[in-house]
């Protein structure tokens, strides 16, 4: 009799437990990595300036202002940007063109438009994927969450969920990212970039949230190095704007062309 | 205090002068240092110029002299409405000795043109046009254009001789698609002959005889071809092709090639009657290499040059042993031309940004002539600071006397270069 009670206990258990998985499991990752990426990125074609300043040790060792439109393809999702450069005056008026993987340097003094591979980096530490307009959701596949609390850019203690992405797009800039975002908000607040082998490749704080097309937005990027943490890199956006820039604008044969508004 | 001078209080705690030990949690050292970055945003400018100081010593038809250089490089580019937009890029050389014992200052009006965009996927200029096609390095088959468009030659580096040339006067027009766009120029002959006086717009270098190109590219498949029709006034049609291929995340592959029914170069060269070598047949032209990028920032690059115009080994060595009347007019139509004299040829480039330290570049060359085994170097180191950049380069030739390299009046030299950009 004992046994019966028993095993039916723990079929009622059972019954409960599975009913109850999909409240305790919490949303899809996914779901909250495509919440986290609208967040950061307009869902219509637009422009902004990014200014950035790299510091090591210290030390301000150099500044770039970049002029970046930006818009989704209609086929896959992922963003393609032109970024304009603005300054230093030794750039001004170079541009890059990024499609995935199919990247273009154009420069004006010599008109040549060269092709770049994804390892070139034409910005010091920032790479290509840190600078363009990236929907994460495209190229990655949350895994897992898990909650915690953290620091974020503040440097104020915010409970977040984190999210483990792994590659899923040959497009994908990273291996492997840690991503936390905020768990009330889906605001991205601090992510850790992994190459294939493991070693931390650098870490980035998104902050100075601020209304941006009438949701808040993440104003500024602090990109920490992981293997030398005195190399820093701040990213920070202004001058948002709807730009309505045609798709066939943003192919090599328009980079010379091409001109701010 | 205000809370600004309290975070400075604190990161000078954290950072002992700004520049030494790193605090003990190095992510929070970063966030307070972002947190004193200034917010400047920088704008825009149409005008975009440099005033270039250079000063050097040189080996030059055996005998060593010193060079200065003065240079005043302006590029403007103004849209006067949304649809129409003004474009104009000189370039001052003062050189003392002045260059080939001409003029000391030398003008190169690179453009001067007027674009109008009729819709936003139809556009239309018209002007001094430096239209500039190839996806190679060292030898470009299918930038026809180049043909007289240097005027003053600064440095060997590839991109001073791509950016410091002179345009053709052109009508040209441009149809865009998504992925792909479809170009045609006419450029007319304007004036027979090149004219060597420092100021002269030059028109005869550039536009001797009428011309036509229309450029097709498409993107398939992340190739991005790109397809050419040329002709020149007189002369049979060319063909050419310009081809890019990622290999993997660190490495482009390119293929550049021309072709078509054509004289020889030395036919060119040599006023009539040219010796009747093979007139008009079909030759090839070709500069095929990779790139490849290391995460030290370290790009290197090699080519191999095939010029189907150009002497082969017994030719060459034939011209090179005949009359030196015949041997110079080759050597100065291969110069305006930008044709590389010889059949076979590799080219290496390598750079390196940040080198060392930060804002330091690095820079190599290799020329190496397979038809003669002449050779030559090259190398750069340029630093830059602000507006400013400060380049030291070398370069040695090495090979026999009348060979590709070793007949180059500068054998060896240096020279220092300030920039100041404004």
């Amino acid at each position: 009799m004992t046994t019966t009670r028993h095993l039916a206990v723990r079929a009622f258990a059972c019954i409960i437990a599975v009913l109850a998985l999909p409240v305790l499991a919490g949303p899809d990752p996914q779901d909250i990595l495509i919440a986290s990426d609208a967040i950061r990125n307009p869902d219509f074609p637009f422009g902004l300036t990014n200014t950035l300043i790299e510091y090591r040790q210290g030390q301000q060792i150099g500044s770039s202002t970049l002029a970046i439109y930006s818009r989704a393809d209609p086929d896959g999702g992922q963003f393609r940007s032109l970024v304009r450069y603005t300054a230093p005056a030794r750039d001004a008026n170079k541009l890059i063109l990024f499609n995935g993987k199919d990247l273009w340097f154009f420069d004006p003094a010599s008109k040549a438009s060269v092709r770049l591979s994804p390892q070139q980096r034409l910005l010091g530490q920032a790479s290509n994927g840190d600078v363009v307009t990236v929907n994460f959701a495209r190229d990655y596949r949350a895994i897992a969450a898990t909650d915690e609390d953290i620091l974020d850019g503040e440097r104020q203690r915010r409970r977040c969920t984190r999210l483990d992405l792994t590659a899923t797009t040959a497009e994908a800039t990273y291996h492997r990212i840690e991503m936390w975002v905020d768990s009330a908000s889906a605001r991205p607040v601090k992510a850790r970039f992994f190459a294939e082998s493991g070693k931390l490749l650098k870490t980035a704080y998104y902050r100075r949230y601020q209304e941006v097309f009438g949701i808040e937005r993440p104003t500024e990027t602090v990109i920490i190095d992981g293997l030398e943490p005195d190399w820093v890199t701040v990213m920070r956006y202004s001058a948002w704007v709807k730009r309505d820039v045609p798709q066939a604008w943003l192919q090599r044969d328009y980079l010379p062309r091409f001109t701010p508004e | 205090m205000s809370s600004r001078a309290v975070r400075r209080a604190a990161l000078a705690v954290l950072l002992p002068g700004l520049g030494g030990a790193w605090a003990q949690d190095p992510e929070t050292s970063a966030l307070m240092l972002a947190d004193e970055a200034p917010a400047i945003v920088e704008r825009a400018s149409d005008w975009h110029l440099f005033v270039e100081g250079a000063g050097g010593g040189r080996r030059r038809d055996g005998t060593a002299e010193d060079h200065w250089r003065l240079s005043v490089d302006i590029r403007y580019d103004h849209s006067l409405t949304r649809d129409w937009r003004v474009f104009m890029a000189d370039r001052l050389d003062l050189g003392w000795p002045a260059q080939g014992g001409g003029d000391t200052a030398i003008n190169t009006l690179k453009e001067a043109y007027l674009s109008w965009r009729a819709r936003p996927d139809v556009m239309l200029d018209l002007g001094r046009i430096n239209t500039r096609h190839g996806v190679a390095s060292g030898y470009n088959p299918t930038d026809w254009f180049r043909a007289g468009a240097l005027r003053s030659v600064v440095s060997i580096d590839p991109a001073s001789l791509k950016e410091n040339r002179q345009g053709s006067v052109m009508l040209r027009g441009q149809r865009l698609w998504e992925g792909g766009s479809l170009t045609a120029l006419y450029s007319p002959g304007l004036e027979r002959h090149p004219d060597r006086n420092g100021l002269s717009l030059d028109l005869g270098a550039t536009n001797p005889r009428a011309r036509w190109l229309i450029t097709l590219g498409q993107n398939i498949g992340g190739l991005t071809p790109q397809f050419l029709v040329y002709r020149e006034q007189g002369m049979p049609p060319q063909f050419g092709l310009n081809l890019t291929a990622l290999v993997n995340d660190a490495t482009v592959a390119h293929i550049e090639w021309s072709g078509g029914r054509a004289p020889s170069l030395l036919a060119q060269a040599l006023p009539p009657p040219a010796p009747a070598r093979a007139p008009n047949t079909w030759r090839n032209h070709l500069a095929a290499g990779i790139t490849h990028t290391t995460s030290t920032r370290i790009s290197l690059s090699a080519e191999y040059h095939y010029n189907g115009a150009g002497l082969d080994k017994a030719a060459w060595t034939a011209l090179r042993h005949g009359p030196p009347t015949a041997y110079w007019q080759y050597r100065a139509r291969a110069r305006t031309t930008q044709e590389p004299p010889t059949r076979h040829g590799l080219f290496v480039h390598a750079t390196w940004q940040d080198a060392l330290i930060p804002r330091l570049d690095l820079g190599l060359m290799h020329n190496l002539d397979l038809t003669d085994a002449s050779r030559r170097t090259w190398v750069e180191a340029r630093y830059h600071v602000a507006n400013l950049e400060y380049a030291v380069q070398w370069q040695r030739t090495h090979g026999r006397q009348t060979s590709q390299f070793g007949a180059l009046p500068e054998s060896r030299g240096w020279q220092a270069v300030v920039r100041y950009y404004r």
